[in-house]
């Protein structure tokens, strides 16, 4: 009896049969449209009314052992601030100023006399690009063990060295200042936290090779499965690329990118660690640095410490717009202050990317941040009214750091309490989770009632059809539901014995043609997600490709990645076809598109639990075209073609690629304005370029998702919609 | 058989009677300047007993210790209390080491069949005696450890003496003042003359390290160990920082906060032993000057100490030493085995312990290593490496022994040879778990303990070795007492893990709005449950003067 299983396969797809005609379905069928577009502006409103006062909280503190504020300061060591911070800089002028090195024996001289306990600690990186260049560094740490402890926690306070040839600012008064720190704090018994003092090199390399080296990971440390990055466990078979083409070295292991050395002296668990980037001590203000990779922040708590403690100390600060010495005089000037403020660290936390050294402690669980002194001209950007403000010294900010440093040390328990995930509004206000994510989820409804609304009428489709057939056969049976909307129960159930009724044969024959094959439409998308697994890792063999022609690999891969580009975008709309005879159904497409649009919002919802900001422009920049994304019908009307070039013109535009270098060029005409358009166009893709060669790198060196996820995740999705757009099917 | 037996009669007899005299205390002070920025103080106070029985009728011996012993039927017992971490590595050995926290461990006469239950009974006893959570020990936390810890008091040759042993640390323990005040009163002359009147909680609560420790084991009388007699031994192990207390120079005044007001008159010998080795490269003077300067070659390294005898008179003596010129910095050379354990990776899923050893010498080294995890960090012998390899020729022997959850902690020890000028890394892999809600410690989220590995060693120099020989206790027994191994028990440094931990404030919240709801939902149901409703009569108008009269009775309630 194939007919009778066949027909009970098809209910066990449909559900229940009768499900399109309950009330609910028959609204949603009519209002999904308005509904979605009315989620994408609420989501967006929702996002902007976040910055008023009224939608975001005052900070506080949630953690009470910290007692900020309360000690006395004690800070005596200006003068010896003052005296290391000429010292290193003849030092640096004189021995180092064409050398990018680190004056490693005169730190290692000063910390040993100090009587700190002194370790220098080696890392190399073999850059994973090019030709194989390799780097090498010196980190130098001094390590203040607490009395009467058995070191099992500790304290960081780190400085990046910065070279003289440097084009950023220097950081000598940082380390000045923790040099002069480390001498008042060494002869005092109260620290019941190890403090380490370090000094990296190579601005975040140096910091990630020691965190890696801090907790033990090693290249050679096999048997540690947990090794960043690697999901590699041992004992599991391993895919071993290198057999197949010798020659050619698979230099995507991370272990084999940066090896962090060993470390000679160890603390116990980090608690949290202070960053300082000072150039001079004749500072105006301390711009207080919190992203981190990944989007990830430090502990509410410790920020607002910060912050409290550097307004105790007389000492001006700000967080991106939000500046602690201008408070908004209106109410709409507030708002517009806040949301820029908001906005601003969004940009900021979509790539990922650390904004200072502080930003790669977070992935260990360590709460860091940095503080940056700015002057009134800064190359960061000017802050109104800056240059009215008194000037801070070395007494200040080694008294701000002090208590800082003490309230830490009163901690009992690890950061806990407070929120980890917020938004800052002000350098006083933020938006906790719960205020912020409801913006992210309305956009992610707004894709899953599109689904739904996909769904009831792909069902409804084939049993409407016979029903109407039936219905049009039966004029003169007036539709029930028009009389009554009530009893949809027993209006089903007619419609089921009326389905029935159909001859045997001619259904049979619609069953073939329209033979959803999800085997079909599974093996497509499978395939697609593999294509964007092999984009992820193709930088590689770009890179080997382009050094076989003598090209840089910047050049290799960003234009290597545009071929592939362009070749996946021709070729994928044939790819259906080559799992099948006949060409695809209407609703084959249809199952497509619902099953697109349930990956995209548990992607952009998934992502948004981790870094808001990369879920929220994901699901920004994606919901226009998943709401737009429909199955393209074979000879529909002149309109309906010109709708379909236009959503297939936004498709190609959101093309991860294609957006990055088109923001891009946005963002360097917003920088250069003087220049043409051609210039812009060239200025903003030699950006691209470095943008994407700095994410790869980036992924490889210290795990940034950015990469991974737009090519792994982004990539398929953004496939399927364009085969969506791009295959023509028979109407139902 | 009768003359043994009259023999015996006799000598019970006369030690019975003579014990007044036998009965002997020494008081000593080792001072040793750890370069470049610390001091070690150590005292050491041994009482010795002419026999168990003895004990109680001594005059010396503490007798509630001496109880303890005899009640629990111990041979040996070592129990040390502990502030701080030893840092081998700059400062060299100590002459007793101790794992940070509370450490305990104490072999049984193998007349005790069961030594789980005495063991508990102990440790419970020394609790009380010493006001320190000792309580906490139990089976969850106890090992019996194989190789790595042996007697250092005389046993019989025959004997068992491994399954008799218990060994318990508690790395959380944090010692105060309330535990040297009982353990001061153990002292014949108390805190009030001799040496233990320099011990002032005050100043040493103020030190880097601090460790007080009781030992207790049996020790020949003669040579040829017929007999045996009890020794208790305190200790006090103190390390200065001469940062802290603010200058190089250090007196007894600056130390201690008081000079030594002489010995203790119960004292037979009391002596203060100062490593003046460290005069040659940077010279300064020690007032008042040493009685006499022995000098000890020992192990191919020479230690020249000076010798102070105190006499019980009374008199107030204040040793100190005075630089003649700013100290430059030397560079500290390791000792000859040093070591460092720390906790690998991150986040709340696997990790794993690493313990560095490294061989500074020529010669290979054979050492012992005993790791020791509590239950709830399950270690995995499969997942053991030694120097990245499953299957090292380091090792000569191993045992393990897994834990069991709540009841058994894990236990591995590593019978290894060292080779000469090397690094042997040891790692070993765990997972965390999680633990039942009220298993959790006040301050959860502070982390959880791991205590020290031991590693004990037969070190075939005694550079920067310190520890007085096995078969003496005083520090004369140290002086060119040269052998062909020195043996010494190490303990590496504890490490902190945070295992997975739940927002307890959750429950708390909680609690919080269950009370308040209960609360309000007690207060009418206990008045519509307890009170009457009675009808009153409105609307009868009261008078002024009844209105008055109400006042009046209202005041005289």
């Amino acid at each position: 009896m194939p007919g009778k299983t066949e027909s009970g396969v098809r209910r066990i797809i449909n559900g229940n049969p009768d499900v399109g005609s309950v009330k609910w379905v028959k609204i949603l069928k009519k209002v999904h449209g308005p509904l979605c577009f009315l989620c994408y502006v609420g989501a967006l409103v929702w996002f902007v009314m976040l910055g008023n006062k009224e939608f975001n909280n005052e900070t506080y503190f949630s953690e009470n052992a910290l007692l900020p504020g309360l000690v006395t300061n004690e800070f005596n060591g200006e003068n010896a601030a003052k005296q290391f911070y000429s010292e290193l800089l003849r030092e640096m002028e004189d021995k180092y100023e064409d050398l990018d090195d680190m004056p490693v024996p005169w730190l290692v001289g000063k910390m040993s006399q100090l009587h700190l306990e002194v370790y220098t600690h080696n890392f190399t990186l073999n850059y994973p690009m090019g030709q194989g260049q390799v780097f090498q560094g010196t980190n130098v740490y001094g390590i203040l063990r607490a009395p009467r402890t058995s070191s099992l926690e500790a304290l960081v306070v780190t400085a990046p060295y910065r070279a003289l040839s440097t084009h950023q600012k220097g950081t000598a008064a940082g380390i000045a200042l923790m040099l002069a720190f480390a001498k008042f704090a060494r002869p005092q018994k109260y620290w019941a936290k190890d403090i380490i003092f370090l000094v990296t090199e190579h601005e975040q390399l140096g910091m990630q090779a020691w965190l890696e080296a801090y907790h033990g990971l090693q290249s050679d440390a096999e048997t540690f499965h947990t090794s960043l990055g690697s999901f590699w466990k041992p004992g599991s078979p391993n895919l071993d690329f290198g057999s197949y083409f010798p020659g050619f070295s698979w230099e995507g292991d991370h272990k084999k990118c940066l090896n962090p050395g060993k470390l000679k002296g160890r603390s116990g668990s980090i608690q949290a660690a202070i960053n300082l980037e000072f150039s001079t001590p004749k500072i105006k203000y301390i711009e207080v640095k919190i992203e981190g990779l990944n989007g990830q922040l430090p502990n509410l708590d410790l920020v607002n410490l910060v912050h409290k403690l550097c307004l105790k100390s007389g000492i001006h600060h700000s967080y991106r717009n939000s500046y602690s010495w201008m408070r908004g005089r209106n109410k709409m000037d507030e708002w517009t202050n806040s949301f820029k403020t908001m906005f601003d660290m969004v940009l900021s936390q979509i790539d990922g990317v650390p904004d200072g050294n502080h930003g790669l402690f977070h992935r260990f669980g360590i709460e860091a941040v940095t503080l940056e002194g700015r002057d009134a001209q800064d190359p960061a950007g000017t802050a109104p009214r800056a240059h009215a403000l008194s000037t801070a010294n070395f007494y200040r900010l080694g008294v701000a750091l002090e208590s800082i440093l003490r309230s830490l040390n009163n901690l009992l328990e690890r950061f806990h309490q407070s929120y980890f995930f917020y938004l800052l509004a002000a350098t006083h206000r933020f938006i906790s989770i719960g205020q912020y994510m409801p913006s992210l989820c309305l956009l992610c409804v707004a894709m899953l009632i599109r689904a739904l609304s996909l769904w009831v009428t792909t069902i409804q489709q084939d049993g409407d059809d016979e029903a109407d057939k039936q219905a049009s056969k039966q004029t003169n049976k007036p539709k029930p539901e028009k009389e009554k909307d009530s009893d949809a129960e027993e209006l089903g159930d007619q419609k089921s014995e009326e389905v029935k009724k159909v001859p045997k044969a001619k259904r049979k024959k619609k069953v073939d043609d329209l033979s959803m094959s999800v085997v079909n439409i599974g093996a497509n998308y499978l395939l697609v997600h593999l294509i964007g697994y092999a984009v992820m890792n193709s930088p590689f063999i770009l890179s080997y490709i382009g050094n076989y022609y003598d090209k840089p690999s910047e050049y290799s891969v960003y234009y290597g990645l545009i071929a592939i580009s362009v070749f996946l975008t021709i070729l994928t709309p044939f790819m259906p076809r080559f799992f099948r005879k006949g060409r695809i159904t209407y609703e084959e497409l249809s199952l497509v598109n619902i099953l697109v649009l349930i990956e995209l919002s548990t992607v952009c919802l998934s992502v948004g639990m981790n870094n808001f900001s990369l879920g929220f422009v994901i699901a920004v920049v994606y919901t226009p075209l998943a709401l737009m994304c429909s199955v393209v019908v074979l000879g529909a009307g002149k309109k309906s073609a010109f709708y379909l070039m236009i959503k297939r013109l936004v498709c190609l535009l959101v093309h991860p690629l294609v957006a990055v270098s088109l923001s891009m060029i946005v963002y360097s005409s917003f920088l250069f304005p003087e220049e043409g358009f051609l210039g812009m166009l060239s200025r903003g893709s030699d950006a691209a370029m470095q943008a994407t060669m700095f994410s790869i790198v980036d992924s490889m060196i210290y795990g940034n998702w950015l990469f991974n996820l737009s090519t792994a995740v982004i990539l398929p999705i953004w496939i399927i919609f364009w085969q969506i757009l791009s295959i023509k099917v028979a109407a139902p | 058989m009768g003359s043994l037996r009259n023999l015996l009669y006799y000598s019970f007899f006369l030690t019975y009677f003579l014990c007044v005299r036998c009965d002997d205390f020494k008081e000593e002070l080792y001072i040793k300047p750890l370069p470049p920025t610390h001091l070690y103080s150590y005292f050491q106070f041994v009482t010795l007993v002419n026999s168990e029985l003895s004990s109680f009728h001594s005059h010396l011996a503490p007798r509630s210790l001496a109880e303890v012993v005899s009640r629990f039927q111990v041979e040996e017992l070592h129990l040390t209390l502990t502030e701080g971490q030893w840092r081998h590595h700059q400062w060299g050995y100590p002459v007793l080491d101790a794992a940070p926290g509370a450490e305990l461990y104490a072999w049984f006469s193998p007349d005790v069949v069961d030594v789980d239950t005495q063991w508990k009974k102990l440790s419970a006893t020394l609790s009380g005696l010493f006001c320190a959570s000792l309580n906490f020990i139990d089976n969850f936390n106890t090992v019996t450890p194989q190789m790595a810890l042996w007697p250092t008091g005389a046993v019989k040759s025959s004997q068992n003496i491994t399954t008799q042993l218990r060994y318990a640390s508690l790395p959380r323990e944090i010692v105060c003042t309330e535990n040297l005040t009982p353990w001061k009163k153990l002292l014949p002359c108390e805190s009030s003359r001799g040496f233990s009147a320099l011990l002032n909680s005050r100043m040493i609560h103020n030190t880097n390290y601090h460790s007080i420790g009781v030992h207790v084991r049996k020790v020949c009388k003669s040579n040829d160990c017929l007999e045996t007699q009890l020794e208790f031994k305190q200790t006090v192990a103190l390390v200065y920082d001469y940062d802290i207390i603010s200058s190089n120079d250090w007196s007894f005044r600056k130390l201690f906060g008081q000079g030594l007001p002489g010995a203790c008159p119960l004292s037979s010998d009391s002596k203060i032993y100062v490593d003046v080795t460290s005069n040659d490269t940077q010279s300064f003077t020690l007032t008042p000057p040493p009685d006499n300067v022995i000098v000890s070659q020992r192990g191919g390294s020479d230690t020249k100490l000076a010798v102070y005898n105190i006499n019980p008179d009374g008199q107030m003596i204040n040793i100190g030493v005075k630089y003649k010129s700013k100290p430059d910095l030397p560079v500290s050379v390791p000792p000859p085995l040093h070591f460092t354990r720390y906790i690998l990776g991150y986040g709340k899923e696997f990790g794993g312990i690493v313990t560095e050893i490294t061989n500074n010498l020529w010669t290979s080294i054979n050492v012992v290593v005993l790791e020791n995890a509590p239950w709830w960090l399950p270690i995995q012998l499969s997942s053991l490496r030694i120097n990245g390899e499953a299957e090292s020729s380091l090792v000569q022997s191993q045992y393990y022994s897994p834990g069991r959850s709540r009841q058994k902690p894990y236990h591995l020890e590593l019978l290894m040879t060292l080779p000469p000028k090397s690094t042997t890394t040891i790692t070993i892999d765990f997972e965390f778990v999680f633990l039942k809600w009220q298993e959790y410690p006040p301050d959860a989220n502070h982390g959880f303990y791991v205590g020290s590995a031991l590693i004990s060693a037969n070190l075939p120099t005694a550079r920067n070795y310190t520890s007085v020989p096995i078969t003496g206790s005083t520090f004369d027994s140290f002086v060119n007492a040269s052998k062909t191994w020195y043996p010494i028990v190490f303990r590496t440094n504890g490490a902190m893990v945070s295992l997975p931990t739940p927002d307890f404030s959750m429950p708390y919240n909680v609690i919080c709005l269950a009370c308040t709801v209960v609360a309000l939902a007690f207060g009418p149901l206990h008045n519509i449950c307890t009170k009457e409703l009675v009808l009153k009569p409105l609307g009868t108008p009261v008078s002024l003067t009844q209105k008055l009269l109400n006042l009046f009775k209202k005041k005289k309630d």
